[in-house]
């Protein structure tokens, strides 16, 4: 049947990969995955669709999400990222296993009405089953090493903690609304609305200086020290030591150049639970790196396990780089009789050459010509 | 473009002079944007920093991609725009309100309190250049009125029956009064904001929070 004009078109967000463009991508994918191996992070597929119910319990969240139904009436999605279908996977199919677990997954992830990419490919690992410290600066470290195995340059992590503004707001006894309002204010870096929802408050003036001051606390560790005077809150002061603890380990990992400690990085309303982190590069509008400790994700479904983790936008990291070479084939082969050519390609091919057969009789100069477009260096004519 | 040079997109039009002012008197001497009005891009001489001269309404978007490091643009484009930038300064200037205003000769009843019975204008049409700010007004109180975008002159919408009411920005009042029309319910309040991508602030922290201490403490 002949198509429509719509038929041409691809729906908003989506687009096609070219062979150079795969080859690259394919070949980012695999610097990274072999880095997280060398680490002993195994890797895992989960599946594409997943009831809404296990990616996102909240209906009135769900906007970003692509829904469909499946024939019983459940709303089914398509995965917007992997830690929580892997959440699921580990609490009913690995329940049972010898933690720590080590996963790491590469794949496309769908987001809804999405700024750049509605389709995009995530790399990313969970470190499964043990609390801070460790594990959080492994992580780290890891999202660190996987950059450097993609020869991006000038990329730098900056790392917060979400007990500080929720030790806080549990302190202040901060009604339900007001910290939605506050951490969306300090999450966006919305100075303007923080302001104002601060002088407005009945807050005492140090909690108001605090908060004011937090999206503008980053540094290398001097910038803890700021956080002395509220050491008599233990939320507070835990998280002060635990991202002393990762600085130090950081350190042992060599890769502490590359982080810095930024107070005001929040993600409001989302899982996370304890050290964050974010991964940014220069030019590039949005992070390519997002992790942190969500020590709460698995016991929604059932399995009482810390963990942490992280997920690298290989998309975004594609644009960075330069159009890349595909390899090209290594023969040409021609000649009369379909029957030989085919015979000389096997030979050729079990040898390990990458081989192009000719479809169709060439002339010399016709071959010649081909190879030369295509970039084949030996040009192999088969006489009958 | 060099990851040390800063970015800073400017609004054409009435807001620019007071942009340029603005940033002159931080120490950034810009003043000469405003004599080549066909010039969209300038370098300042002796410093790191390329002026870019945007449409408003694209401002939020230059800065959201990091065209643009840091951008200054209205609050009314912000909310319109909806996108996905950290706002770091309300520099004060280029105040503006949005409202909901209806001819003269066709006003809601008031209630009690002396304000309009909105209700009436359920199931009406509303001319608007920010169909979302009236989408979220009005669906904010539970009701159904629908925005119809258009890109200028929506005063006339009424008269001519597009739409029974128009949603715009008013600074003097002036333009209603020219076009027999009345304030019936204000929506909310705007002035221009200093806003930087997200992560241009922290990758650029340094350059991008020192400019706007210096801009807080000017307005």
């Amino acid at each position: 049947m002949e198509r429509s004009s719509m038929g041409l078109k691809l729906p908003e967000g989506m687009k096609d990969l070219m062979p150079t463009e795969l080859a690259l991508l394919e070949e980012l994918e695999g610097k990274a995955l072999k880095t997280c191996h060398n680490w002993s992070f195994q890797r895992v597929k989960t599946s594409g669709l997943e009831y809404r119910a296990c990616v996102e319990p909240d209906a009135n969240q769900d906007d970003y999400l692509y829904k469909f139904f499946d024939k019983n009436g459940h709303i089914i999605v398509l995965r917007p990222e992997f830690t929580t279908p892997i959440a699921r996977m580990v609490a009913t199919r690995l329940k049972g296993s010898q933690l720590p677990l080590r996963l790491c997954y590469s794949g496309d992830v769908y987001r809804n009405g999405s700024t750049r990419f509605s389709e995009f490919r995530q790399v990313g690992v969970e470190l499964i089953g043990v609390g801070s410290d460790l594990p959080d600066a492994e992580v780290i470290a890891l999202s660190v090493e996987i950059m450097k195995a993609l020869e991006v340059r000038n990329f730098q992590i900056s790392l917060g903690h979400n007990g500080i503004f929720s030790g806080l707001a549990d302190e202040m006894n901060i009604d339900a609304k007001l910290r939605k309002e506050l951490e969306d204010g300090i999450a966006r870096k919305d100075m303007v609305k923080l302001e104002g929802l601060v002088s407005q408050s009945d807050l005492p003036e140090a909690a108001k200086e605090f908060l004011l001051s937090m999206p503008h606390l980053t540094g290398k560790e001097e910038v803890l020290d700021k956080l002395q005077n509220w050491n008599h809150i233990q939320a507070i002061r835990r998280a002060v030591e635990s991202l002393r603890t990762i600085y130090q380990f950081l350190k042992d990992y060599g890769v502490q150049d590359y982080v810095s400690l930024d107070l005001g990085i929040l993600r409001g309303f989302s899982y996370y639970t304890g050290a964050i982190f974010e991964g940014y590069l220069p030019g590039v509008g949005i992070p390519v790196v997002e992790g942190g400790r969500y020590d709460k994700l698995y016991e929604d479904f059932g399995y009482n396990s810390p963990a942490t983790g992280f997920a690298i936008n290989l998309s975004i990291l594609l644009e960075q780089f330069s159009e890349y070479e595909v390899e090209n084939p290594e023969v040409l082969v021609y000649g009369q009789s379909p029957g030989a050519v085919v015979k000389r390609c096997r030979e050729l091919r079990k040898s390990g050459k990458r081989v192009e057969m000719a479809l169709g009789f060439l002339t010399d100069t016709d071959a010649k010509k081909i190879a030369s477009i295509r970039g084949i260096p030996i040009v192999e004519k088969v006489e009958v | 473009m060099s990851s040390k040079f800063l970015t800073i997109a400017l609004p054409k039009g009435k807001l620019l002079i007071d942009s340029a002012e603005l940033l002159t008197k931080a120490g950034l001497d810009c003043m000469f944007v405003l004599e080549d009005s066909r010039k969209l891009t300038f370098d300042l001489p002796g410093k790191e920093v390329k002026i870019i001269i945007c449409r408003p309404t694209d401002i939020p978007t230059y800065v959201e991609y990091g065209a643009a490091d840091i951008g200054f643009v209205g609050k009314d484009t912000l909310i319109e725009q909806n996108q996905d930038v950290a706002e770091l300064v309300d520099l004060k200037f280029g105040y503006c309100r949005f409202v909901v205003a209806m001819p003269e000769d066709s006003q809601p009843p008031r209630l009690d309190n002396g304000e309009y019975d909105l209700s009436v204008l359920n199931h009406k049409r509303a001319a608007t250049k920010f169909p979302r700010v009236a989408q979220l007004f009005f669906s904010e109180r539970g009701m159904q009125v629908t925005p119809i975008k258009l890109h200028g002159n929506i005063e006339i919408a009424p008269q001519v029956g597009l739409a029974e009411m128009i949603v715009d920005i008013v600074s003097t009042g002036k333009t209603l009064k020219q076009n027999k029309l009345v304030e019936i319910a204000p929506i909310l309040e705007a002035t221009t904001r200093m806003i930087a991508n997200r992560v241009s602030y922290r990758i650029k922290y340094e350059d991008i929070q020192g400019l706007a201490e210096k801009l807080r403490v000017l307005v």
